[in-house]
């Protein structure tokens, strides 16, 4: 006989939900039959604001599309500003802009481990990874004045030079956190709960995954190799010697292996950044940001963020306004129609577990 | 900066053969953009999947050129193999907003048109799900459409609450309201002040 179905809201109001967002599933027993993403909560029509805005007005609107690594955002929209002007940036500038990105994708990494960690029911991975993201912020404090959304990447370079001795205190952060990640592994990664609840879930099928439109830590959890620092170099990620770490599995715990991995590159790519940065100036004179008029022309940048993918499409028709910014998140794919598919089949207790490994991130969706 | 462009010319030189109508300019290194007629970009779509390696649906985005009363449909595709952003575009008339669904293609696609079924009003035909996406219960024309006007919009749908309309100095209503005076400390403690 089969068993009755259920409707069951999962979300906007649960603690294993990745922001304000709802899966409607529907359930079998356990057993999810469907799964349907249901989005609007946080809708802050960003895209059109900034139609009504200045370009150097925008910036303060793109950081706020993710909560856990703004950066890359204000990045692409610095880069492809740049781009469509033909404006030239200072050596130091994207150095600096490298490490900030670095900086900010190993604090989302330490967010996503207390994410993961705690869906798994592993409650003290949370209290030490928040914690050791705090020192990371209190380094963006110190550079930008933000904690979370710094505003700090813009159009023709960097808003600020380094600090005085800030440099060594970003390497003595490292060295803290590359000696606390074997601590991370014990608690974590070599945790029996942990691989019982990662191992074969949540699979995505390696040869779909590249058709299906899977970025990031998710395809290179299944073993395919790509990265766009590495596909398409921008700043100086040309000039730095990092690898690519894959896993193959395509399930919970190879995602989590790459993610675990790719701490460390960040780690030796932030040393080799401080190493190798040239002096000069930090920023390139700007028009008056009220008078700065972008001549017309159109243009797609991408940048990795930690979950992937991170592009924006942006036009402009010469006019002191952007004409259209289209963000295109990584989520905005892993969200819906990823999540939707492979949820059909899992169990109740992982679907939280799916959705902090596929890293979904509601803002990114509906902005 | 000179790179070799082989892929890239080798790729233009093949759509160009297949597509005779399509306008095709090299944007930049990896970057190629092709505009086409509206029926020729199903099948445009397609070829580039299954013949030249572009699997990755990378983006699909509207622009609303209302001067010339049209909607530029454009799609990023991009091919792990040959490291290429191939940006497809066609225009579509304001006053027919229709267009066909792509997926079938890929299946992301199905979430795109119905972001821009919703915000621009573009209604894809083959697509069964164009429901109800991010706005709720929204009965306004489609709001990304240039035409929309937000502050109008605002000004019908919210109330200002009283004393705090645009363009007042709080501090002014609190004075004024509690009778006492708060201090200007931009003023009083200004640097040249404190000298």
């Amino acid at each position: 006989m089969r068993e009755k179905e259920t409707t069951l809201y999962f979300g906007p109001q649960h603690p294993g939900i990745t922001g304000n967002m709802m899966v409607k599933l529907k359930v079998a027993g356990d057993t999810i039959v469907k799964a349907e993403t249901h989005v609007g909560y946080l809708h802050r029509a960003f895209e059109k604001l900034m139609e009504q805005r200045t370009w150097m007005q925008s910036f303060p609107i793109v950081c706020r599309i993710c909560v856990p690594e703004p950066d890359p955002n204000e990045e692409n929209l610095a880069r492809a500003v740049e781009e469509i002007e033909g404006r030239e940036v200072p050596e130091r500038a994207k150095y600096i802009r490298v490490m900030v990105l670095e900086l900010s994708r190993l604090a989302a990494y330490f967010l996503w481990m207390g994410g993961q960690a705690g869906t798994a029911g592993l409650y003290t991975v949370p209290q030490w990874s928040v914690g050791d993201r705090d020192y990371i912020l209190d380094l963006f404090e110190e550079l930008t004045g933000g904690r979370i959304y710094h505003m700090y990447i813009w159009a023709g370079g960097v808003r600020r030079d380094l600090p005085g001795g800030f440099p060594d205190k970003v390497l003595r952060t490292m060295d803290y956190i590359e000696s606390r990640l074997p601590e991370y592994d014990k608690l974590m990664f070599e945790n029996a709960i942990f691989q019982k609840r990662a191992k074969g879930i949540g699979v995505i099928d390696k040869d779909k995954a590249m058709e299906w439109g899977v970025v990031g830590p998710p395809l290179r959890g299944c073993g395919i190799q790509h990265d766009v620092r590495k596909d398409e170099p921008y700043e100086v990620y040309d000039k730095l010697d990092f690898v690519v770490p894959t896993y193959e599995g395509g399930d919970i715990w190879a995602r989590a292996m790459v993610r675990r991995k790719e701490m460390e590159q960040s780690i030796s790519i932030i040393r080799q950044v401080i190493e190798k940065m040239p002096g000069g100036e930090y920023y390139n004179k700007v028009p008056n940001p009220l008078n700065w008029y972008v001549p017309p022309g159109e243009t797609y940048v991408k940048t990795e963020s930690a979950r992937g993918e991170f592009g924006y499409y942006v036009v402009s028709d010469g006019s002191l306004k952007p004409r259209r910014i289209h963000v295109r998140g990584p989520a905005y794919v892993h969200g819906v129609s990823l999540l939707e598919n492979i949820l059909v089949g899992a169990n109740i207790s992982d679907v939280a577990m799916i959705m902090n490994s596929l890293g979904v991130c509601p803002p990114e969706i509906e902005r | 900066m000179n790179k070799n462009l082989y892929n890239e010319n080798q790729t233009i030189e093949e759509i160009k053969n297949t597509f005779h109508t399509a306008e095709i300019k090299l944007q930049r290194e990896s970057r190629i953009i092709v505009k086409l007629r509206s029926d020729l970009i199903p099948p445009f779509l397609s070829y580039a999947k299954n013949y030249l390696a572009f699997n990755h649906l990378a983006h699909f985005s509207c622009v609303d050129w209302i001067e010339d009363n049209e909607f530029e449909l454009v799609y990023l595709l991009y091919s792990y193999e040959k490291n290429i952003v191939v940006i497809a575009k066609t225009r579509i008339s304001r006053d027919k907003a229709e267009f066909v669904t792509i997926k079938h293609l890929w299946r992301q696609a199905e979430t795109y048109e119905r972001e821009i079924h919703e915000m621009f009003g573009i209604n894809f035909t083959g697509n069964d799900r164009l429901n109800e996406f991010i706005l709720e219960d929204w009965d306004d024309i489609p709001p990304m459409r240039r035409d929309f006007n937000t502050i109008q919009f605002a000004k019908d749908n919210f109330y200002t609450r009283p004393g705090r309309e645009d363009a007042q100095d709080v501090r002014e209503t609190i004075t004024k309201k509690s009778g006492e005076k708060i201090p200007d400390f931009a003023k009083e403690f200004s640097v040249r002040n404190l000298k």
